[in-house]
Formats: structure tokens, sequence, C-alpha cells
């Protein structure tokens, strides 16, 4: 077949030509026009507390109008329930946030199905944990439905919580005769989220998209969130609908794991941060960070080698060889927690990204 | 009938009530179905429906129909009811049609790949232990590499996507299912480097041996194989995408294998792209564990011809895609990846799109119906509100007067199914001269259902311009009624072997069109007098120059010329577009617009224009006025975008700060704040807007174009910079 028509191929072209050229526009701006040399320090800033305090505290623009343009999606609400009743999944974009848009949606028009959210926004997610629950969901569903219609026919099974995940999705995958209107639904914040982001997440809620006893209202917030996916996944496990439903409103819960550019001067790591991070970790592992934080306050100048850490974590039983300490260290590299440098003897340090003050106020706080 | 919860007054205004506590869950239940609700779906469920039920508000009971007819909208829940199951009858049908097309494209193929297995079987078995005790001892081991081949059909896709071939390989399986082998379809998912030879085995054991304890043993599965029901049937492993396995899992996996092939007949069919994608993948010691035989898959587009035949041009089932539609089906098809996946997704959402739009959309199933009581009832039993929507659809309101009765409604819709059949028969008839052309069916399609193509128009001479024309003659094909024009010229130029072929050809795909049937067959048994006792294999005979005297008293055509004049006759006279018959909204779908949006999200472009054009949807009267200049009451992060835009790729955050905070304070009219120099400039801050709630709100909206990943965020070599990611839509 040659590609001989085409009202979009042109314009498609046109599309590729301005992203180029503007690219190397911009590229060239920023050469050519001298790059601006101020420092973000000139700005007079405030204090990090109360910028926090200032930042919880900003007066809400257009309350109105963002509050009657949500309402104009509801209007949709119906729509969405058709398509996701003939198999297909809704994943909705554009700028603001869509956590009030998909919960009234769900909470309204969803009342049929179970639901389970899922917040994609937070660090951490355990995928499992939350394929038990939908199982769970589902079983009460299917057990209610069963009561009602053929009687109580009760099977002995081992608890979700102990099945495999395999097992879990099959559970999930079950046929159900004469009855394709019996559903649970996942509605999942920012599947482009920092905890759903890595490519096993994916495939994983791919999956779970793909059960024929499930049905997934998702939204993305980054402009690549396309990425994420490959074909196989697009077209046969999500099988999206889009929708663009712009809400502007505020990423309240969104935005809050995200450091703030004018506090600490740009510094990404903050003690509160860094306190949230060491706290979720083991005993043994904050035990390590104490000692390389202890290290660091006592020689400022220098990282601590990592023999050297070693060393004093299996003088104090905390580590019993190198293999346990690497995975320790991961993890803070990981979090930004500490950075690897080199000595000027040439061996690896770490070291803490966290001036003096902060440091000791961690170290106070973590006890 | 169970009242869709839509149908409730959305009263509840949109309130954020979610708890915090919620909010910093991971995951949470938000609610269970409700009881009672589930009550009611179970008992409506229980009933079998062959036609869809009518909704109780019959206008038949007159004390109802008033009411009914005012509050009967188009998306009243019964009806949205009934166009649920309409789509879910259309789909489960058109899906069905699609699998049988495809099975039947790949049948040589499946037959093919059978016999091998059986041959390898064989000659597996030639070599095999003679008791159950022999296959479930793993010594002792066999030394003899040619022993430990195992049978490999590698099998060329020819398609650098995968996605079309999964559904090959999981049909090539079920077939091998249904002659008695045993199946197991592994992906590239069970040979990942993480779970090692485990996983992939634990996913065999799964496959094949129920309530396979979740461990990876081979021992189990070859006492499984053991078993009176199992034994002396082949083992067969399909894995859909070598190229995507972790190579040395795949390796071990071989390994293993290959020590239990004799006692276990195994045997693999692999999905390659290329023929060296083996030797790519494998060590060689794997390698030569293989004894590999290649087979070749059909390409899409012979698959796509026999979908599109099945499925669009035939019409059976009350569900069709307009010009539009269709046009840009077919470059999502070719412009986006050549898959059918692709495409079959596209028309199962423009079919959702469709019955979740219109209205009457319900009454397609029944469009196409030989017994048209069916149809005629539901339209005896549609509310005045919707009868009066069908007049006023635009098909009909141009169409022929009406009385805009009932019956005629039913009359127009049936009239629909027979222009559509004529129609699609003659698309078939193009169809087989363009498979003397290559020309694919898709192509004929989109041109065929062209509304600006109108054959009835008598006025309309695109299709002799197009022939006529300089186009034709460079070999180039004008879309615009250029193919058709091409198809019929065709004709003339047809070898008489090959007119005899077509003309058997169309006498099959007119048989419904009487009048056409007629002239058909008359042409066949003049050619077929004509041709005499030639032998057409010996000597090729190139007729359209031979001028032949047909019957008495016809004037002198070449055969060629009277089939061309036949098929140009039936193309002026059926090849009516759906588009330009009445009612056809019922049926197609058109909005190609609603169809791209859902199918292919652009986050890229629509959040930078949200963000540029932040006022068309903040509808407010503080921000609106000149696009140019910067209202400080506008959405700071809107501002923000804005502002960034007169930078580079590299944006100085004291500068892009300072420039925020003029505007918002409103000191700033100009749109471009770098050449204002806002370093020289003391920005007063007026004493309601402490410094503190700018930083703040500068802060917050760096953060949400961070969320929306239009920056990147400066690093420890340039903590001053932000840097810009998107340029330009």
């Amino acid at each position: 077949m040659d590609l001989r028509v085409g009202e979009e191929v042109p314009m498609e072209e046109d599309d590729e030509f301005t992203l180029s050229r503007n690219y190397f526009l911009a590229k060239e701006g920023s050469t050519s026009r001298k790059k601006s040399a101020r420092k973000l320090s000139d700005i007079d800033l405030v204090d990090e507390q109360v910028l926090r305090m200032a930042v919880s505290a900003i007066k809400p623009k257009h309350e109105k109008e963002i509050e009657s343009l949500l309402k104009s999606y509801k209007d949709l609400y119906s729509k969405w329930l058709f398509e996701l009743r003939c198999g297909f999944g809704l994943l909705m974009y554009g700028f603001g946030s869509k956590k009030i848009l998909l919960e009234d949606f769900a909470s309204t028009t969803l009342t049929d199905y179970g639901v389970v959210v899922i917040n994609g926004y937070l660090p951490s997610v355990n995928i499992k944990q939350v394929v038990i629950t939908l199982a769970e969901v589902l079983s009460d569903q299917l057990k209610h439905k069963r009561k009602n219609s053929t009687g109580s026919k009760s099977r002995t099974q081992q608890p979700f919580s102990s099945q495999s995940i395999e097992d879990l999705l099959s559970f999930l995958n079950l046929q159900l005769p004469d009855d394709n209107d019996c559903f649970i639904c996942v509605v999942i914040h920012n599947i482009d989220g920092p905890s759903l982001r890595d490519s096993e997440s994916q495939q994983y809620l791919a999956r779970i998209a793909s059960c024929s006893l499930v049905r997934m209202v998702a939204s993305v917030d980054h402009v690549n969130a396309p990425l994420l996916w490959d074909k196989k996944m697009v077209h046969t496990q999500f099988n999206w609908c889009w929708y663009h439903v712009p809400t502007f409103a505020p990423y309240k819960f969104e935005g809050s794991f995200f450091p703030l550019v004018l506090a600490n001067c740009g510094n990404s790591q903050t003690t509160k941060t860094a306190l949230v991070v060491l706290q979720s970790l083991t005993p043994n592992a904050q035990s390590v960070f104490k000692i390389l934080a202890e290290y660091q306050l006592a020689n400022e100048k220098e990282g601590m080698p990592i023999n050297a850490l070693y060393t004093k974590c299996r003088e104090r039983f905390l580590v019993s060889n190198q293999v346990t300490l690497n995975s320790h260290l991961t993890e803070f590299k990981d979090h930004e927690l500490v950075k690897v440098g080199r000595h000027a003897d040439g061996q690896d340090c770490l070291h803490i990204p966290l001036p003096c003050e902060a440091l000791g106020q961690l170290l106070q706080e973590l006890g | 009938m169970s009242p869709s919860p839509i149908s409730m007054p959305p009263s509840s205004p949109i309130a954020d009530d979610t708890t915090d506590d919620n909010a910093l869950q991971p995951f949470f239940v938000l609610h269970k179905a409700l009881p009672q609700k589930c009550d009611r779906k179970a008992a409506g469920s229980t009933r079998t429906r062959r036609k869809i039920d009518l909704p109780p508000s019959s206008p038949k009971s007159p004390e109802k129909s008033d009411a009914v007819a005012s509050s009967v909208g188009p998306n009243d829940a019964n009806y949205e009811r009934l166009r649920l199951e309409a789509f879910d009858m259309t789909w489960s049908k058109i899906d069905t049609t699609i699998k049988e097309v495809l099975t039947r494209v790949h049948r040589n193929l499946f037959a093919e790949v059978h016999q091998w297995a059986l041959e390898s079987f064989l000659a597996l078995k030639s070599g095999k232990p003679r008791n159950a005790f022999e296959i479930q001892t793993p010594y002792p081991l066999l030394d003899d590499v040619i022993c430990k081949q195992i049978p490999t059909a590698m099998i060329l896709t020819k398609n650098a996507e995968f996605v079309d071939d999964m559904l090959t390989f999981q049909e090539l399986g079920e077939h091998l299912k249904s002659k008695g082998c045993h199946i197991a379809n592994l992906s590239a998912m069970d040979f990942c480097a993480k779970d090692g030879i485990a996983g992939c085995l634990r996913s065999l054991l799964r496959q094949l041996v129920m309530d396979a304890p979740d461990m990876a043993d081979m021992s189990v599965l070859s006492s499984w194989y053991c078993e009176p029901e199992n034994y002396d049937h082949p083992v067969i492993i399909v894995i859909d995408d070598m190229e995507r396995c972790s190579g040395a899992i795949l390796a071990d996996f071989i390994r293993l294998l290959s020590e239990w092939v004799i006692k276990l007949p195994v045997i693999f069919i692999m999905g390659v792209a290329t023929t060296d994608t083996a030797k790519k993948l494998l060590p060689s010691d794997a390698l030569q564990h293989l004894q590999s035989s290649k087979f070749t898959l059909g390409s899409p587009l012979e698959r796509m011809n026999a979908l599109v035949e099945a499925v669009l041009v035939k019409p059976s089932f009350g569900f069709n895609i307009g010009h539009n539609v269709a046009v840009f089906m077919r470059n999502y098809f070719l412009g986006h990846d050549g898959t059918i996946t692709s495409f079959v997704r596209a028309l199962k959402l423009a079919c959702v799109k469709h019955f979740s739009m219109e209205p009457l959309s319900f009454l397609g199933i029944d469009i196409l119906d030989e017994n048209q009581v069916f149809l005629h009832g539901k339209c005896d039993a549609l509310p005045d509100s919707l009868l009066k929507y069908a007049f006023n659809l635009p098909s009909c309101k141009r169409g022929k007067d009406c009385k805009n009765s009932r019956d005629d409604l039913g009359e127009g819709l049936s009239d629909l199914r027979k222009l559509l059949k004529a129609w699609s028969s003659v698309i078939l008839c193009l169809y087989e001269v363009g498979k003397h052309n290559k020309i694919q069916l898709l192509d004929i399609f989109c041109e065929a259902t062209d509304p600006t193509l109108s054959s009835l128009d008598p006025s309309n001479h695109k299709l002799e311009r197009s022939f006529n024309g300089q186009n034709l003659a460079e070999g180039r094909l004008d879309f615009k009624g250029g193919l058709i024009g091409q198809l019929i010229h065709t004709v003339r130029e047809l070898p008489l072997s090959s007119l005899i072929k077509l003309l058997d050809s169309w006498s099959i795909h007119t048989e419904e069109l009487c009048e056409v049937h007629g002239e058909v067959r008359e042409l066949q048994s003049v050619v077929k007098s004509s041709n005499g006792g030639n032998n057409l294999k010996d000597r090729q005979i190139d007729c359209h120059r031979m001028s032949m005297s047909l019957c008495a008293g016809r004037t002198s055509l070449s055969v060629n010329g009277k089939a061309a004049a036949l098929l140009d006759n039936m193309v002026r006279k059926f090849l009516m577009p759906i588009e330009c018959l009445c009612f056809h909204e019922i049926i197609c779908f058109r909005n190609v617009d609603i169809l791209q949006s859902a199918l292919i999200g652009n986050p890229r472009r629509n959040i930078q224009v949200d963000l540029m054009k932040s006022t068309t949807y903040i509808k407010c009267s503080c921000c609106s006025g000149n696009e140019n200049v910067l209202s400080p009451t506008m959405h700071d992060t809107s501002v923000m975008y804005n502002l960034a835009q007169e930078h580079g790729d590299l944006v100085n955050l004291q500068d892009w700060y300072h420039s925020f905070k003029s505007t918002v304070l409103g000191t700033n009219k100009l749109k471009c704040p770098l050449q204002h120099s806002p370093m020289s400039k003391k920005v007063k801050s007026s004493p309601s807007e402490s410094e503190a709630s700018i930083q703040a709100r500068f802060c917050r909206a760096v953060i949400e174009l961070q969320i929306a990943g239009l920056f990147r965020m400066p690093s420890k070599k340039r903590p001053d910079f932000v840097q810009r990611v998107a340029f330009g839509l």
C-alpha cells in the first residue's frame, strides 16, 4: 500500500520540522545570547521554614472557574462508564491535578463496582499488596452476586495474601459466563508517578489491566508518559481511551514530595525529607548512616572512605559482609542521602550532601 | 432494568472530600460494589435475549407516551443499556469474524507446522526409552549431541512489530492443541534474567501440569508426562518473540530440555524477525541443541486485505465507518506501526464511540438482518423524541420528503440495507480487478467511501477525468477518483485468461445484484464461446485489441471493453458512498476527531497548550483580554511557562523569578521580560504580597512544571539554571 494520501502525514512532518527548528533556536539562543550569570543566591531568599509555611498558605486563584471546569466534565461520566463497560481503560491527561476528578467520577458513577485507588505519586507502592486487595474486593463482589443468583457456592481456598501473584492474576482474569458487566475498577493517580515508573511495575499494571474482571482508570501528568509502554501494553493490555481533561487544580498531594527550588539554594536534599527516608529504613541501615554522619561531622572536609565505613560497621556488628553494606549504600544513593566522590589518594569516598547544622539536626531527630 | 447511576442528577458538587489520610496511603479501597445493584444485575443477566429487549416505554400505551416522549432523551438510561448490549453483540460478531479471517489466512502455515511437528515427534519417538521408570530418571545423561537436539520451528514473522504475531502464535498454539499436542505459550517475560531459569520452568509447569506445585522441577514434568492421558503426545513450547528473551536464560533452558528430549518429546516453535536471530542471541553450545526448520508468516498487508473484506466491506454487522475515519485508520495503519492489532483496536474504539454517541445506534444490529420483523418492531416502539431525532438527521433532511412516520423509518432503513449490499458487491468486484495491479482493498475502500464521489450525481465525471488525465500516464494516482478509474482501465488491458477468471469472481460477488448478475453471465458466455477450443495455457492471448463481433445486432466492442463498461456502469449505479445514504448516521461512524483524540493522546502538545492558553479553560473575567499580555491574575504556572518561552534551553532561575515577580505584581506589562532587564528594575513589593508568598508561588509553579516533565531541575554543575525539555508544540 503506498503512502500517497495523507491529510495528516504532511502535517505531522510539519510538526516535526517546527519541533527541531525550535530546539535549535533555543540552543542557539542560549549560546549566542550571553548566558545569564546571575546567581540564585542573589535573590533575597526567605528562610526555608517560612517558605514552607507560605507554600501551604498560597491563596488559590480562580477557585470558582476551576470548580466549574471540573463540573463540566461530569457530562462525560456516562460516556466514560460506557467505555469502561466496553472493555477500554481510561487515561486522563492535561494540566492540573486530576485526583479530585477521578475520585468524584469513581464515587458517583462507579457505584456498581468495587473501586481501589492507587496513589502513584507516592514514593513507593507495593504492587503485590494492591493485587491482594483487588482479589479480596473482587471475591466479595462475586460472593455477593453468587449468593443472589445461584445460591451459596462456597469454595475453600487459601487466603489471598498467601497466594502467588500469578494465581491472584488468574483469579482476576476469571471468565464469567453470560455476564460481562461484573468487574472491579482500579483508579491510579499518576500511573507515571515515581513509584510506578519502573518497567517491572508497569508490566504488572499492564497485566492487571488486561484481566477480564478489572478495568483501569488512570491519570498521567508527564509529557513523556506514553514512553512508559510498549506496543503490546498499549494495544492489548491497557487498551487506553485517552481523554484530555485539563483541570488546573493545584497538585496538592502530587507535589508534596518535590523539593522547593528556592529552599536551601536549590539544594535538593533537606533534613526533613532525609529524615522521612531514613525512618523508613531498617534500624541497621539507620545506624550505618549514623556512622557516616558522625564521621562527616568530625572530618568536615573529606568524605569517608568505603573501607573505613565497612570496618566501623563490622566492629559494631551492623553488617557482616561487604554485600550487605553495599545494599545499604545503594539505598542511600538512590534516595540521594549519600554521594560518592573520589578522594585525593584515589579511593572512593562517601559524602552526605547536607550542611553540618542540618546533619547535626538530623542525627538528633533520628535519635 | 436497572437505572444507571449516571441517570441520577449529579447533585453533589465536586469537592475535595478525600481525607489526607487516604491521599497518603499507597492505595486504598474507595468503596465496594453496592449490594442492591448486584442483585438487580444478577437478576437482569439471567434473562436470555436473542434480540434486544425493548424498553417498556412503548408509545402504544397512550397514557404514558407523552410523558415518556418528554423524558426519553437520547441519553436515557434504558436506551443506553440497549446501545451497550447492541455494542456487545456487534463487537462480538466482528471479533469472531476477525479471528476467523486471521485463522483462515494462516491455515496453510498452521497445517505445515502441524505436519512438521508430527514428523519431528515420530523422529524423536524412534529413540525414546521404553518405560516410565526410564523417563523419570534423570540419569544417565546423554552424551551424543545429535541425540540431544530439539526440533525447532523458526517462524519468520517478517514484521518488526511483534504484537500481531502474539495473536498468531496463540492461535497456532490453539490449533496444535486441537490436534492433540500439549502446548505451552511462553513469552519473553518468562525469560528474564531476574527470575532465572526457574521463572520459565515454573511458567511451563503452570501451563502444562494442573495444580502444579510452585517450584521449578523437571521431575514434576516428567511424571506428568507419564500419566496415561498425557503420554505419547508431543510437548510443544511456543515462544512468540525470541528476540526479546534473555539469551542466557533461554540458552540454559534449551540445555536443560535437551538433556530430557529423548524422554520427554519437546518441540520448540519460536517467532523470529530474521534468520540470524538465533545465532545472535544464543551461544553456540545451546545453538547446537536446536535442530531448526524455517517457516514464514504472511505479510500484514495480506491479512489486512482479508480483514477489510470481511469486516468493513461486507455489510453484516450494522456498524460501518465513514470516509474520513477510513482514511484516518488507513494512515494510522501505514504510518503508525503497520500492525493489525492497532488497526483492530482503532476499529473497536470507533465502534464504542459510535454506540456511545449515536442515540439510534442500537437499531444497527437489526438493519442488516434478512428478517426485517425485528427492525420494524423496534421502529414501532421508538418514542416520539427518538423518531423526531431520526428524521432530523442531516442525511434524512437532505433526502426525499417523508411523512416522518415510523413506517418511513423502517422503510428507509431497509433501503439502506439494500444499497449497502449493492455497494459492497461492487467494491468486491473492483478488488478482484485490483488484485491484478496489487492494489490494496483498503485503498479502494477509502476511495469508495468518499462522499464527493457520489456516482448518482450525473454531473460527476471525476472517474473519466482521472483516467484521461496525465496522472495515469505517469503512473501516479490521484486519490480522488483515481484508483477506481484506473481499475476500470485495467479491465480493458487484461489478458483473456485473467478476464475469464475475473468474470467468474464477479458472478459470485454479484449474485444478489440481479440486473448486474445477468449481464455478467452474458459476458461470461460470450467470452467462453469466443474462446472456443483455444488452449490458453499454450498461447498467451492478448485479446484486448482483438475486436470481436459479438452477437448479432450488437456493437463491435472488445470483450474487455464490455467488461470495463459493465464495471463502469456498476460503479456509477451502485457505488454510492455510505455517507450519501439516508439514515446512514445510525450505522456509520464519521467523527474522526473524536476517534483520533481517544486513540492517540498527545500529552506533549496538549499539556503545553493548556499552559500557554490557560484562559481558554479558566473562563474568568479577570484574565481575558489581550493574549500577548500576561495578566497578574493568570494561573501562576501558566505565567511561568509563558515567561520561560523567552529563554533558551537553559532558564536562569533568578531571571525567571524576577520576571515572574514583576508579572504577578503587575509591574511588567510586556511579555518579553528579558529585554527589560529585570535586574535593573527595582520591583517594589506591594504590602499585600509578601516576598515569601511570591517565592512560595514561584516554587510551587516550578514543582508543577516539573511534574509535567517540562523542566529539568538545577544540577550540581548548573545550580542556577533549570533546563527546558520541550521545544515547541
